[in-house]
Formats: C-alpha cells, sequence, structure tokens
C-alpha cells in the first residue's frame, strides 16, 4: 500500500511531461499519417478515405522533385558551409591569446537573430534599389548596376546559401569551441614533443574527442535545417520562380494555398521518412565509429 | 623556425576572425543605422554610415501607427504563458527521469531528442484539425499548446543534464529532516539548479518570441498577432516603409540578443554533455 502511494507519486513528477509528448507529438504525427490517406480540405469538416492517392499524385509530380532536389542543395550546401565556417571560426578562437571574448559575442550575434529579422534586414541590405551591399558592388565598379540577389535567378540561392551559412555557422562554433575545451593538453602536449605536427596533432587528438560532438551537430542541424519552414519564406517566399521552393514550403503552399491537407500530409510524410532514413544512417555511421575507436 | 611557427599563425586566425567579426555583427549595425536614418537619406544616401539627420520618427511610426505595440504586448503574453508552463511541467519531468526512472529516463529522453525529427509543418496538419474541432483557432491558448510541442522536448533536454549534477546526499538529508518528495524537490534541488533553470526558461521565451510558422497559420486578425506575424502582414499590405521595419526589426532583435549572450554556455553545455551519454 505504502508503496504504490510511493509509485503514484513518483509518477506523478512525470505524468504531465509524457502527457504533454503524447497529445502534441506522437497523436499528432500518427494523425497526420492517417490524414495523408484521407482528401481533408482546409475548409471542409467531411472528408473521405482516398487510400495512396495522394502519394501516387505527389509522386508523380514534377514540382514535388523539384522542390525536393531544392531542399537537398539547401541542406548539404548550408551544413557544410555552416561546419566549415563554425570550425575554423572555433580554431581561430582557441589560437588567439588575447580578445577571443570580444570576438566570439561578435560572432555569437547572428544565431540571435529571429527568422522575421534575418527575412527583413537582408532584404534590405540586399535590396536593388536601397540596398547596402548592391550599391557598394556598383560603387566599387565590381558590378555596372545594382545586382538583384534576391530576384536573379542566377545568384538568389547562392545568396540565401550565405544567409543560411552566416545565420547558423555560429551555432556550430559555439558547440566544437565547447568540444575543443574538453580535449586534454597533457596530450596535445605531449604529441607536440614526440614532433608531431599540426596535422596530425589535430587528426589523432583533437578529432577523437570531439568527432562525436560534430557528428551529433551535424545530424541535429540537418534535420533542422532541412525543416525549417521561416527562413526561405520569409526572404524569399520561395521565389523566383521556385528556384527556393523546398519541401516545407511546398507542403503549406499545398495545404493552405490550395487547401489541400490531405495532399499537404502526404508531402510531410515522405518528408519525414526521408529524415528518418537520414537519420539512422547517420546515426549507424557514428556509432560503427565508436567501435572501431574502442578497438 | 620556432619563431616563425610561433608569430606566422597567429596573424591568419586573427585576419580570419576580423572578417567574420565584421561579417556577423554587419547586419545588425546597419539595421540600427537604418531605424535611424530619414525616409529621405534612406532612399538617396543607401551608403552612409553615419545619419545625417538623426531621428526616431520610425520608432514612434511602428509602434504607435502602425500599432506594433500590442502585437509586442500579444508576444510577450504568448511567450511568458509558454515559458512558465514548460518550465514547470519540464523541471518536474527532467527530476521524475533522473531521479525516479533512471533507466526508462534514458529511453524516454532519446524518445525526446528523436521528436526533433517532426518537421513542424507535418504538425501543423493535425493541430490545425484539432484547432478547428476545438475552438482553438486564433486563440492564444491554441497558440500556447503548439508551442509546447518544440518547448518540453528541448527544455526537459537540458533539464535533465542540470538535475544530474545534484548531489544525491543532499536530497537524502532532507528527506531525513522529513521533506516529502515535492517538497526535497522544490526547495533542495531546483535552487541548486536554478541558473540552469533560468537559462532554460530565457532560452524557451526567446524562442516562443521568435516563431513564426504556427503563428503565421493558426492567428487571423491583426489584433491577436504576436509581432513576427504582424511585421510580416505589414510587409504585404502596402509599400514598405523600410524605416519603420528597421526600427521594428530593432525592437525585436536587441533583447534576443542580449539574452543569447547571457545564455549561451548553458545552451552549448547542454549538448556536449548530452552527446557524451
Amino acid at each position: 500500500m505504502g508503496t504504490r502511494i510511493q509509485t503514484l507519486g513518483k509518477a506523478a513528477f512525470v505524468l504531465p511531461a509524457m502527457t504533454v509528448v503524447l497529445a502534441l507529438l506522437i497523436y499528432p504525427v500518427l494523425s497526420s499519417v492517417f490524414f495523408s490517406f484521407t482528401d481533408r480540405n482546409l475548409l471542409k469538416a467531411a472528408y473521405e478515405f482516398v487510400g495512396f492517392q495522394n502519394f501516387t499524385i505527389v509522386l508523380s509530380n514534377p514540382e514535388f522533385w523539384n522542390a525536393f532536389s531544392t531542399s537537398i542543395r539547401w541542406t548539404v550546401g548550408s551544413i557544410l558551409g555552416q561546419l566549415l565556417v563554425g570550425f575554423l571560426a572555433a580554431l581561430a578562437l582557441e589560437r588567439v591569446p588575447r580578445l577571443s571574448g570580444l570576438f566570439r559575442t561578435l560572432l555569437i550575434i547572428p544565431w540571435a537573430f529571429p527568422a522575421i529579422v534575418i527575412g527583413f534586414s537582408w532584404k534590405w541590405i540586399l535590396n536593388d534599389v536601397y540596398g547596402f551591399l548592391p550599391n557598394l558592388l556598383t560603387r566599387l565598379g565590381f558590378s555596372e548596376q545594382n545586382v538583384s540577389f534576391l530576384a536573379d535567378p542566377s545568384v538568389v540561392f547562392w545568396a540565401v546559401l550565405v544567409i543560411n551559412i552566416w545565420f547558423g555557422a555560429p551555432l556550430f562554433m559555439v558547440n566544437i569551441l565547447a568540444a575543443l575545451k574538453t580535449v586534454p593538453k597533457d596530450q596535445q602536449e605531449a604529441a607536440l614533443v614526440d614532433g608531431a605536427n599540426i596535422g596530425q596533432r589535430f587528426w589523432f587528438i583533437t578529432m577523437p574527442h570531439i568527432r562525436k560532438v560534430v557528428g551529433l551537430l551535424i545530424i541535429l542541424r540537418t534535420i533542422w535545417v532541412f525543416n525549417n519552414f521561416e527562413l526561405l519564406f520569409l526572404i524569399t517566399g520561395g521565389g523566383p520562380a521556385g528556384i527556393t521552393t523546398t519541401l516545407p514550403i511546398f507542403a503549406y503552399r499545398t495545404g493552405w494555398g490550395l487547401h489541400q491537407l490531405g495532399m499537404a500530409s502526404a508531402i510531410t510524410v515522405l518528408l519525414l521518412l526521408f529524415l528518418l532514413a537520414i537519420a539512422s544512417i547517420a546515426f549507424r555511421i557514428i556509432n560503427s565509429g565508436d567501435r572501431k575507436a574502442l578497438r | 623556425m620556432s619563431r616563425r611557427t610561433r608569430a606566422y599563425p597567429l596573424v591568419l586566425p586573427y585576419a580570419f576572425l576580423i572578417v567574420l567579426a565584421i561579417g556577423a555583427a554587419f547586419p545588425l549595425l546597419w539595421i540600427i543605422i537604418s531605424s535611424v536614418k530619414s525616409s529621405t537619406e534612406l532612399a538617396h544616401d543607401p551608403l552612409s554610415f553615419w545619419p545625417s539627420d538623426f531621428t526616431l520618427e520610425h520608432y514612434r511610426h511602428v509602434l504607435f501607427d502602425l500599432g506594433a505595440i500590442g502585437n509586442l504586448g500579444n508576444s510577450l503574453v504568448i511567450s511568458l504563458s509558454t515559458t512558465v508552463l514548460t518550465i514547470a511541467v519540464s523541471a518536474t519531468g527532467a527530476y521524475g527521469i533522473v531521479r525516479f526512472f533512471p533507466r526508462v529516463g534514458q529511453r524516454l529522453t532519446q524518445l525526446l531528442i528523436s521528436t526533433y525529427m517532426f518537421p513542424p509543418i507535418l504538425l501543423a496538419v493535425p493541430y490545425t484539425a484539432i484547432m478547428i474541432a476545438l475552438g482553438l483557432a486564433n486563440t492564444y491558448v491554441g497558440l500556447v499548446l503548439a508551442y509546447l510541442s518544440f518547448s518540453i522536448p528541448y527544455a526537459i533536454w537540458m533539464l535533465t543534464a542540470f538535475y544530474q549534477t545534484v548531489p544525491l546526499e543532499i536530497e537524502e538529508a532532507a528527506q531525513v529532516d522529513g521533506a516529502g518528495k515535492f517538497r526535497t524537490f522544490f526547495s533542495i534541488a531546483s535552487p541548486i539548479v536554478l541558473p540552469g533553470i533560468v537559462a532554460t526558461a530565457i532560452y524557451t521565451f526567446i524562442n516562443s518570441f521568435n516563431e513564426f510558422l504556427y503563428a503565421l497559420l493558426f492567428i487571423n486578425t491583426t489584433d491577436r498577432m504576436p509581432i513576427s506575424v504582424a511585421l510580416y502582414s505589414l510587409s504585404g499590405s502596402e509599400v514598405l516603409d523600410w524605416g519603420a521595419m528597421m526600427a521594428a526589426c530593432v525592437i525585436v532583435v536587441l533583447p534576443s540578443v542580449i539574452f543569447f549572450l547571457a545564455i549561451q554556455k548553458y545552451i552549448a553545455a547542454g549538448l556536449s554533455e548530452g552527446s557524451v551519454k
């Protein structure tokens, strides 16, 4: 009797959290899978079961495949850029004896930018009439007339990629910096005494200590960028001519623009399945590396 | 040789950091400068760094004429409610996992991390259906509930790491003195991890304050919109008043930057500790 009350008391601590997770995450995901087999419309309450029809329509739609390919290029390009810049910045901060606190503070700023401010501030900086950058490039003679970074189909993708790298690199930098602090100094010094060069020290001493954090960072941020809707929606709206339309934006247009919620569910379910596949492969790679390191 | 290897590598990192720092900080600097220039100057001298006629008119215009102050109030109500609910649910949950269900708890935290994979736009479809069914469309309650879906898993994850640092002996001493489980949690364990709780609360607050997608989908009337969506809807309605938009951006981004710098080390600590386990 007493132990049962004890258990109830313990369960009371975790019950609210579990309820929230079940009601706001598990149930909606299952519900989304269910909707993906229906013709649910945003404006109508009644809907019918349509089997795999949504999926066959989506998978034979070239716009879906365009958005899918844009999503992949956008994610891979962003993550590679963020990782590279963040990593180099962390290494540089580790190396400099002075002012590293000041640099760190300045470098973190982009991370604190809300999506809405990222959208407006970059649209303003890149504005082809009043913007700082196009006017600067013209003034310096790099361009004959102002470049319209966010409207010119040949540059827009690169422009949004740079903006996302600007935004995401600080997160990599801060986490890699924290991981670098866990590398034992005496191992570094021992290797230095043994005559290991900078590349060898990095690869054999530093990397094994930070590999797991970096791997986890890449996975988490890949998921985040792949799922992200706001950034591109607020900078370009998916345009011009659909060049920056990723899967979340495509799903948004289908569900809330065309009112086809069932179809939108099918798109997002495909998106989730793809992410699950990628993530399980990625986690397997991280863990297999573990076993190799143990041997 | 040794002098060269010592002095030479320092030039490179400093040069690199200076270039990066300028790139990182420029947009913030530029929106602040733009927000205090007159509209004429914004249109005619796009490269001037020092405002020739300093003005706060854009701030007055966006806050009072365009009603952004009301939307800021909405954001405050929504984000504070989200933060209070998130901390209440996540602190008890994280403590319960650490103290009472450590083995199941690890599975649970893994499950929580995997919910990170759920695309917000995927959850948006059932949320829309649920909100229509329960009459929660266009209400704060509906939006706050939607925000809990991303804030609680992350908060539990962060807080479990903090509660794990509380020494068991202190709690046992309190229990010997007759403190119940909740007393021990509330007056012994939680004060010890208070800095972590504050950091988690600030992070939750910033994230809900900055959220855009759910606010765009679930709130349809201007008087209830949080600031993020209100600014977006302003940009579509007429010829864009860039000065006013920049002033609004400064108002939104400055608190975020300040809070972020204050809690940055906790956010990083969460990830590197969580990954070791």
